[in-house]
């Protein structure tokens, strides 16, 4: 290899705004709310500040504008990525390319939306996706990514015998991590009888397998691992970073049903760090339905094809399981920001702040951004705490 | 109902559209390797010729995954809920696969269907075979 990404570049900063269904504020204010936290939390001088990242699907305000915002005179890298939650990894693998490049110093990554206050996802508040694929669906009523991912699940779960008692176990898992997260919007636990009883949305799809509509943002400071040592927090080594896919749900070429584009790129990240599924000791799963948690379970390899239901009922991946997931409550519980809380958890973990919710001595974990079905693309980080 | 979304053809696809209006399923067949597109394009993603007929299939297939939506997703489709939306692989290419409505209440993963156009404008509704 020409060019060696591992271990370049680290997260230094992470910050958050409050989640909520209804802000109240702009996406520039919520950017840059977010922004100074993480600046905050690394204690870096916002004047140094070279770099700027995020993705939108026309729902957030440019990067350009929260550059601006944020008074950084002389931008030496910015990114403004149109795409959805596939995009998610990606806006922070290429960030770590770019300190390890050294184009810029300090690239501040972050994705502020109103997903429930002002653009929700389900096609009730905002325009289709300029797609080419749209034409053969919006006339058919067939327009939601909750639509999208119950296609999806409906094959998966034929094919491999996978049953709402799978699904229900992600849902009831996640809340009870999110009961240990003061940050969680849904805190309360839930049983499987409660999951089972609440409303259909889209079959095979309930309420509770479906994440939450959130109004936040999340940023995330990116520099290159030397630099991250001098600041303020245990450093987050980015041990690796891929990008991943090349269908999507509706054109032909695409994986058989119940298999993600995570699948072909998942040995591409591994083999990036080093590292192989059974050195991750705590991993954040993108959870925008409860499905999505399983397929990826099995396509970035810790249970085989088809075994992702029971490796979930098993407690596997419940916190004191062989392999906790989602220990913030993910975005079923936590909230949805589109990907970016699962980074925040990841460096959460790996600095041994995650509380009550704490992984004993995790020292390697996976974030994993959408799996591809309905953007087409997907990315994750393997990252590094302790070093 | 006069919101609904209707068909916006575009560059490429309005062959497709055209075929749809005078009840026939049509597709792009591949001049250089045989491969039928999906969706509608001007390159094929096997063999990158940019040469294709506008061929009419056999308009049969099989149901590989369905829906029912509950929750009111667009307004235009408030009075249909709940409606059942079905993801069909044509005959003739595996790796093709269509959205659709089905005129049958139950739908059932593997159910051999014929694609019929009804409406205004025409739609796609599979209907049950054999």
């Amino acid at each position: 290899m020409a060019f060696d990404l591992a271990d370049k570049a680290a997260i230094a900063g992470v910050g958050y705004t409050e989640f909520s269904k209804n802000s109240g504020v702009s996406t520039l204010t919520l950017a840059t709310r977010a922004i100074m936290a993480a600046l905050q939390d690394a204690g870096l001088d916002p004047a140094r500040l070279d770099g700027i990242a995020t993705h939108r699907v026309g729902d957030s305000i440019p990067s350009s504008v929260v550059a601006q915002a944020m008074g950084i005179r002389d931008l030496h890298y910015f990114v403004d990525h149109f795409g959805g939650g596939g995009s998610s990894q990606a806006v922070v693998g290429q960030a770590a390319m770019a300190v390890a490049a050294g184009v810029a110093d300090y690239v501040v990554c972050y994705r502020a939306i109103n997903a429930r206050s002002e653009f929700r996802m389900g096609g009730t508040g905002r325009p289709t996706v300029d797609s080419i694929e749209t034409q053969y669906q919006a006339p058919y009523g067939y327009v939601a990514p909750p639509q999208q991912y119950a296609m999806v699940a409906q094959a998966y779960m034929q094919r491999y015998g996978v049953t709402e008692r799978h699904l229900g176990a992600v849902a009831v898992t996640q809340r009870r991590h999110a009961s240990l997260n003061p940050h969680a919007l849904m805190r309360t636990p839930i049983t499987y009888e409660e999951y089972l009883a609440s409303r259909w949305v889209v079959e095979p799809f309930r309420l509770l397998d479906c994440c939450l509509e959130t109004d936040a943002a999340v940023a995330v400071l990116v520099c290159s691992a030397e630099r991250a040592r001098d600041l303020k927090q245990p450093p987050v080594t980015i041990r690796a970073a891929a990008w991943g896919g090349g269908q999507t749900l509706f054109s032909n070429q695409q994986p058989p049903p119940g298999t993600s584009l995570a699948a072909q790129m998942a040995p591409r990240l591994f083999g990036m760090a080093g590292l192989k599924p059974a050195d991750v000791d705590v991993a954040m799963i993108y959870d925008c339905f409860t499905p999505a948690v399983l397929i990826q379970l099995e396509d970035y390899g810790f249970c085989a094809k088809g075994e992702g239901g029971a490796f979930t009922l098993s407690g596997a991946t419940a916190l004191g399981g062989s392999m906790p997931v989602n220990t913030h409550g993910g975005f079923l519980s936590e909230g949805y920001v589109h990907g970016w809380n699962h980074i925040a958890e990841a460096a959460a973990q790996l600095r041994g702040q995650a509380g009550d919710r704490q992984v004993t001595g995790a020292r390697i974990a996976l974030s994993t951004g959408a799996p591809g079905y309905v953007g087409g693309v997907t990315s994750a980080l393997l990252l590094e705490g302790g070093s | 109902m006069s919101d609904r979304p209707v068909p916006h053809p575009d560059r490429d696809s309005a062959p497709y559209w055209e075929g749809v209006s005078a009840g026939e399923l049509r597709l792009q067949r591949c001049s250089g390797c045989g491969a039928y597109r999906w969706p509608a394009r001007a390159i094929c993603n096997r063999c990158h010729s940019f040469q294709a007929e506008w061929v009419a299939v056999s308009g049969l297939g099989t149901i590989i995954s369905w829906v029912r939506t509950h929750q009111v997703f667009m307004r235009a489709f408030q009075d249909d809920v709940p409606y059942v939306t079905v993801e069909v692989q044509i005959d003739e290419q595996d790796d093709i696969r269509m959205i659709g409505r089905l005129a049958a209440p139950a739908p059932v993963i593997g159910m051999r269907v014929r694609a019929l156009f009804e409406g205004d404008p025409p739609l796609t509704v599979w209907h049950p075979v054999g």
